[in-house]
């Protein structure tokens, strides 16, 4: 029997100038027709590798140096060039990453759609276009008559995609490789393109190699995952036997390291400790031996996949692993493994007069009588368009359209949306790096707008930030050392040798060796450099760092380190952070209080916990049902509505609510006017003229006294006029 | 490469003493050393280099070791063909041709490095003063350079010649004085683009003041521009110096350039007088070689320290 | 507004050097009062602005002024020359082009390969040559060695008079092109390098294209784009390129006449030459913008 796609004890090369990296390692696998395999692993595992292998497209240096892969029955491996030509793209397709640089710029996409088939089926150019015509409308590209003479950059992002997939739809492959095809992607746009994935699996019967880093990805859409570490498998189950009783270290590990939804606050992410190995170089033994809490001298002989623990019915269940684990770790009493790993900075590591150990942050939503730190009113931030030759177009995009919010010390505030919904421009507006064209920011009641020179600059001790590419943020040229020691010289803060001193607590403090003064940027890791950036921020004793998508740039297993770093220095020095992500799980697993936005506005603003049990702006729960949880059951039940549709223009946002042209319970007032920020519980408000909740009675003099959070009520023109109670349907399904 | 110290066998010698929970840290290779690396790796780079040290030793070094008259004229000797005292022949004035290279690289190498100096100085201030303005400033130095660049070098050059008595420091100003735009082009782009990086909105946030932003990101950063663009400048100005020695508006006796001993050799070309015109030629064009080579590899280099990741 | 800066620039640069055009056109034996004469009936001690304005008047009215050594108004001396240095420059700029795309394609998918390493050491050694020098060299061996071909470029009077003699230009169209071609393949090869590593070439593969449809259909066009700009930006260089050849090669064009003007310090020569390069200039780079708007729909649309 011959399965549309199998490959049998692959073995890939690629040769550097240097040395060679075993990129994929004696890796089996094999799907039927119309089954999606997910293929998980983190960045340099080989994931891709095994993709590109498949199709003959390795990179340069690059070459398949034993296994084989078939395609019904077919070997691929040895065949001649123009042979796997008439393969590619007809009997085995392929989706990228990404898709603004995927498609050629020049050319237009009707052209780029076509051209397979022109290619494989022998099609005239009318046909090819009647076809291309055809696959494009099976995506759910909208009017693709209008659109086939259309230039890749005048689509959107997910537009864009839908193309890419249309592309290698064209000639019905047997087997479609997605690789990353929805990474970087917005929340609402990936599940858009996920779900049409699954649906077209299921019309074309195609194999369906889902290639991802994402857990929550897999649990939704494939039938089986295949987990690959350091270029191998290492475990290998149907999709729900995987999430429920897992038997890889690491499978437990990663899924243990991410942050979820329904994460209790209080407690600490799982994190695997150290970095994988480097390929070029690969361990002898078990290649995740290094950072396996269960490690022993018998890991020392390389394990192969084997049938593991009591073989359940049809649970095709394999494991490469001495010491296979039973199942998930305990969700609430996770153990941080290999304490001694772990630096606990004793009060003697600090600076500052010894705190008291902060009670924690996330010490429930009570009444919070904690200062306000700062507070953000009204700010509005507009950048002109400029167009080409005429310099000024006099338009402008409307990144930051009157927001407020308090943050209090000690807390954290988290700032979610999708891109260019402006969170980044209030986060660069707070940390005075960038001034709002109205509204102010005050710290402890003092406008930085009115700051300016000196006293601005001494008063930035107070304001740090985190930045998200940790290549990008240190100076490629200064030591870690000089790096560390900037923020102090600047201030003027002590002498050179108190300046040392509080330089290795810095490092110590961050998890880092106090070797790493003399190094250079480039010789650390990216979770390494966030750690350095942290410290940075962190030397000044600010009383606020924001820290925008700190970890996004971060693969899942380094991510909880950073993340569990964030809340133990928060607890040591009563820290306050906004942290800004479009990742809301780690901004719910993190903050205290969540400002949700939607193109420049804030559309919701409240307690973490309640704003995940019980959104009551459209926009917050369809956010929410997108993003992919890792667990299949949870995954697969889940309503498929999501957010529909693209992001507008924020050069032309929308009138009245700008989510209207998204929003199911959209309405003609919607258009008309803009709905005010309305209570809907201690601290929660949100902007909806029919919220999934009843709001709380109204108290039309000000909703501020309601709020734990004065917030300011979004008046255009004074409207103060409130919609009578509503009748929309509170959405049932949310049960908090 | 990268191991975890804290599984590490006992025994072995631990690189750190207790795991950081940052995990390691690896060996540490200073940047400079990696791009060091990627530029010797390039073996035309090298190439470049040795060439452009033999000729700066053979003009420099060269005439204390290998003695000649260069200043009288030996009408007795003139045009002789390579001999025994005279590996290379004589000249149109009976001056040994060897010597002359010599003496003729001595001031094209200063004209060449001095006008380079000249051009990148100017060019690296103006470029950065227009980046780190922004705004009218900007905009109106840039439209500036662009007139400037409409009008080929070579023609503004040459009108001013005529008037001027060329010397090793007069053509250098020359040269230098029109050639600084390119480089303020590209130190205006780079100081741009170093403006907006994370890490310079990092020292700002620290409450860095202006001239600590320029003295310590942004001139080190752009550094690396401005050296790669020296290496070009050079090789620009030897031609542009042959091309004026070619057109006429050379050194002045007897003060020489290879660019004037070869525009003088061309015109005995048709007397068969090789050794006037090939020898001359060669160190001319293995030198702008040299410092295309080495400007090469330079800037692969710089590229390599800031693309690495 | 960049023309018209050409134009205070070239001003300004010749006042600055030949402040008195009198005693330039009368020479040093004439009085310093004939001098005066000379440079009041022609307005040359007025202020420099007020020159300036009735200067760009004239200008405007495509009078680029006279030259007294020639005798001859200016704008007649340029057309005469005019069209013999375009043909010169148009025939070397298409072919350089037509020849260094399909070259620095080949050494960019040949990349550190023999074929383009030795075609990477070419373009450095030519590009390293000065072009005069290069010019020589041609005539060293094949007019004189070889006795092949012409050593002087065509004398003829009009343009299709050095049509019709297109041996004689052979040397002057090498020695031009071969230099451009140097540095144009360069920027080739790496723009074409660039495009190779971008993820639609690897999509266009993974469609199953050949080799050979992958870089007609989709590498081409993208690895182009850069060198339509630099052909526009290339413009000056090429003109002083042309001074050069049509020196060596003694071609009566626009360069040769800037020479000889350069020699008798025949001030509006030169300056007209150099407003009309300016002016050149400008014009190649607004027509390499339109060029590619054409080609790059990215840049069509706004």
């Amino acid at each position: 029997m011959s399965y549309p796609l199998e490959i049998e004890n692959l073995r890939t090369q690629i040769r550097l100038r240097h040395s060679v990296v075993q990129a994929v390692s004696d890796l089996s696998l094999h799907i039927e027709a119309g089954e999606t395999l997910g293929l998980v692993g983190e960045s340099g595992c080989g994931k891709s590798m095994t993709g590109l292998s498949i199709m003959g497209l390795l990179p340069p240096g690059g070459s398949i140096v034993g296994g084989s892969v078939r395609v019904d029955g077919r070997e691929l491996v040895g065949l001649p060039e123009p042979e796997l030509q008439r393969v590619r793209g007809n009997e085995v397709a392929m989706v990228f990453q990404d898709s603004m640089t995927s498609l050629n710029p020049t050319r237009t996409i009707g052209y780029q759609v076509a051209e397979p088939v022109r290619r494989h089926l022998g099609a005239g150019k009318a046909e090819a276009r009647e076809r291309a015509l055809e696959v494009l409308g099976l995506v759910g590209l909208p009017r693709p008559a209008e659109r086939l003479d259309d230039y890749p950059h005048q689509l959107s992002g997910g537009l864009r995609q839908r193309v890419l997939i249309a592309m290698a739809l064209a000639c019905g492959p047997k087997v479609l490789i997605a690789d990353e095809p929805t990474t970087a992607m917005d929340v609402t746009i990936q599940s858009q393109i996920l779900h049409l994935l699954d649906d077209l699996k299921k019309r074309l019967g195609m194999a369906v190699l889902l290639i991802t880093h994402d857990m929550g990805v897999v649990a939704g859409r494939a039938d089986r995952v295949h987990v690959m570490y350091a270029g191998q498998l290492v475990e290998r189950a149907g999709t729900t036997e995987l999430f429920d009783a897992m038997a890889h270290p690491y499978t437990q590990g990663l899924l243990a390291s991410i942050p979820q939804l329904d994460q209790p606050p209080a407690s600490t992410l799982y994190s695997i400790p150290g970095i994988p190995p480097d390929l070029a170089d690969p361990p002898r033994g078990c290649r995740f031996a290094a950072r396996c809490p269960y490690a022993d001298a018998r890991c020392e002989t390389e394990p192969t996949l084997a049938v593991t623990g009591p073989a359940r019915a049809g649970a095709e269940h394999e494991v490469a692993c001495w010491h296979p684990v039973e199942g998930p770790l305990p969700r609430l009493a996770a153990p941080t493994p290999a304490p001694s790993a772990t630096p606990t900075p004793g009060p003697t590591a600090t600076a500052r007069p010894a705190t008291e150990p902060a009670p924690g942050p996330a010490t429930g939503p009570q009444e919070d009588e904690r200062a306000e730190l700062v507070a953000v009113t009204g700010l509005v931030r507009e950048f002109p368009v400029r167009s080409g030759l005429f310099g000024r177009s006099g338009l402008s995009v409307k990144a930051v359209s009157d927001v407020s919010f308090t943050v209090r010390r000690g807390e954290t505030f988290g700032l979610v949306g999708e891109s260019g919904c402006g969170k980044s421009t209030i986060g660069r507006m707070v940390v005075a790096l960038d001034r709002p064209d109205r509204g102010a920011v005050a710290l402890r009641g003092e406008d930085l707008a009115t700051l300016g020179g000196r006293p601005l600059r001494r008063r930035r001790r107070d304001l740090q930030l985190m930045f998200q590419d940790p290549y990008a943020s240190l100076d490629p040229r200064v030591r870690v050392g000089a790096t560390l020691r900037e923020p102090l010289e600047i201030q003027g803060i002590g002498s050179r040798r108190e300046q040392d001193r509080r330089i290795r607590e810095l490092l110590a403090e961050v998890g880092l060796p106090g070797s790493a003064v003399d190094r250079y940027p480039h010789e650390f890791s990216g979770g390494q450099r966030q750690r350095i950036g942290l410290a940075r921020a962190l030397a000044l004793s600010p009383a606020l760092i924001v820290a925008d998508e700190p970890v996004s740039a971060l693969d899942v297993s380094i991510r909880s380190q950073v993340l569990n770093l964030m809340k133990r220095l928060q607890a040591t020095h009563e820290l306050s952070y906004v942290v800004i992500s479009h990742d809301l799980a780690v901004v719910k697993y993190l903050a205290d209080r969540i400002g949700v936005m939607y193109l420049g506005r804030l559309v919701e603003v409240g307690p973490a916990a309640e704003i995940y049990a019980a959104p009551a702006h459209h926009y917050t729960a369809g956010l929410i049902d997108s993003i992919p949880v890792p667990d299949p059951r949870a995954e697969r039940s889940k309503p498929r509505d999501g957010v529909r549709g693209e992001l507008p223009s924020p050069v032309h946002p929308p009138s009245g609510c700008r989510f209207r042209t998204r929003c199911p319970a959209a309405q003609a007032i919607c258009a008309e006017e803009l709905p005010p920020l309305r209570p809907f519980g201690p601290g929660h408000a949100a902007a909806c003229h029919f919220p999934l909740r009843e709001p709380e009675p109204d108290r039309p003099a000000a909703p501020v006294a309601t709020l734990a959070t004065p917030v300011t009520p979004v008046t255009p023109a004074g409207r103060t006029t409130e919609q009578t109670a509503d009748p929309s349907t509170p959405d049932s399904r949310r049960t908090p | 490469m990268s191991i975890t110290a804290g599984v590490e066998p006992p025994g072995t010698p631990p690189t750190l003493t207790a795991a950081p929970e940052g995990g390691p840290v690896h060996v540490s290779i200073p940047i400079w050393r990696l791009a060091l690396r990627s530029f010797v790796e390039n073996r035309l780079a090298v190439a470049g280099v040795v060439i452009l040290v033999f000729f700066v030793l053979f003009s420099f070094v060269g005439p204390l070791l290998y003695h000649t008259n260069q200043v009288d004229t030996d009408i007795a000797n003139t045009f002789l063909p390579p001999q025994p005292g005279n590996p290379l022949g004589t000249e149109s004035h009976g001056f040994d041709v060897l010597g002359r290279l010599m003496k003729g690289g001595q001031s094209s190498l200063e004209i060449a490095f001095l006008s380079a100096v000249i051009a990148t100085v100017i060019g690296t201030l103006y470029g950065a003063l227009a980046g780190l303005a922004g705004g009218l400033l900007d905009a109106a130095m840039m439209r500036l350079v662009d007139v400037l660049l409409a009008i080929p070098f070579l023609f503004i050059v040459l009108i001013i010649a005529t008037r001027f008595n060329a010397s090793v420091l007069s053509l250098s100003l020359l040269l230098g004085a029109f050639s600084w735009l390119v480089p303020a082009r590209l130190v205006r782009g780079e100081v741009l683009s170093l403006r907006s990086r994370d890490f310079v909105s990092a020292a700002r946030v620290m409450g860095a003041g202006r001239w600590r932003l320029i003295s310590r990101h942004l001139i080190p950063n752009a550094l690396g521009v401005v050296v790669v663009n020296i290496t070009f400048q050079v090789a620009d100005a030897l031609l542009a110096v042959s091309a004026l020695g070619f057109l006429g508006f050379g050194l002045n006796y007897p003060q020489v350039s290879w660019g004037d001993m070869l525009s003088n050799g061309i015109s005995y070309l048709l007397s068969g007088y090789w050794w006037l015109i090939y020898p001359v030629g060669l160190c001319l064009v293995l030198v702008v070689m040299a410092s295309n080579f080495i400007g090469d590899a330079l800037r692969d280099a710089v590229d390599v320290r800031l693309r690495r990741r | 507004m960049v023309l018209l800066g050409i134009s205070v620039l070239v001003f300004v640069l010749l006042h600055a050097i030949s402040s008195s055009p009198g005693r330039a056109v009368l020479g040093v034996q004439a009085s310093a009062a004939s001098v005066a004469a000379f440079n009041h009936a022609h307005g040359y001690d007025r202020p420099l602005p007020l020159q300036y304005l009735s200067y760009l008047g004239s200008l405007l009215h495509g009078d680029l002024g006279y030259s007294y050594k020639l005798n001859q108004p200016v704008t007649a001396l340029l057309g005469e020359n005019a069209g013999r240095s375009a043909f010169l420059s148009a025939v070397s700029l298409v072919l350089s082009v037509v020849i260094a795309v399909p070259l620095g394609i080949l050494q960019a998918v040949k990349r550190n390969t023999v074929i383009d390493n030795s075609l990477t050491g070419l373009a450095f050694v030519l590009y390293s040559i000065p072009a005069f020098f290069l010019g020589l060299v041609l005539i060293e061996f094949f007019s004189l060695r070889l006795n092949l071909l012409p050593s002087e470029a065509s004398q003829a009077t009009t343009v299709l008079g050095v049509v019709a003699d297109p041996v004689s230009m052979i040397l002057p169209v090498v020695t031009l092109t071969a230099v451009s071609v140097a540095a144009f393949s360069r920027y080739m090869r790496s723009s074409a390098l660039d495009n190779l590593a971008q993820d639609y070439i690897r999509v266009a593969r993974a469609k199953g294209l050949t080799e050979r449809q992958v870089l007609s259909r989709h590498l081409l066009r993208n690895s182009c784009l850069p060198i339509i700009t630099l052909v526009g930006l290339s413009l000056p260089a090429l003109l002083a390129g042309n001074l050069i050849v049509e020196t060596v090669f003694n071609f009566p064009g626009l360069g040769l006449l800037f020479f000889n003007s350069l020699q008798k310090e025949d001030y509006p020569v030169l300056m007209a030459y150099s407003l009309i390069v300016g002016v050149l200039t400008v014009l190649g780079n607004l027509v390499a913008d339109v060029a590619l708007a054409f080609t790059d729909p990215r840049i069509r649309l706004h």
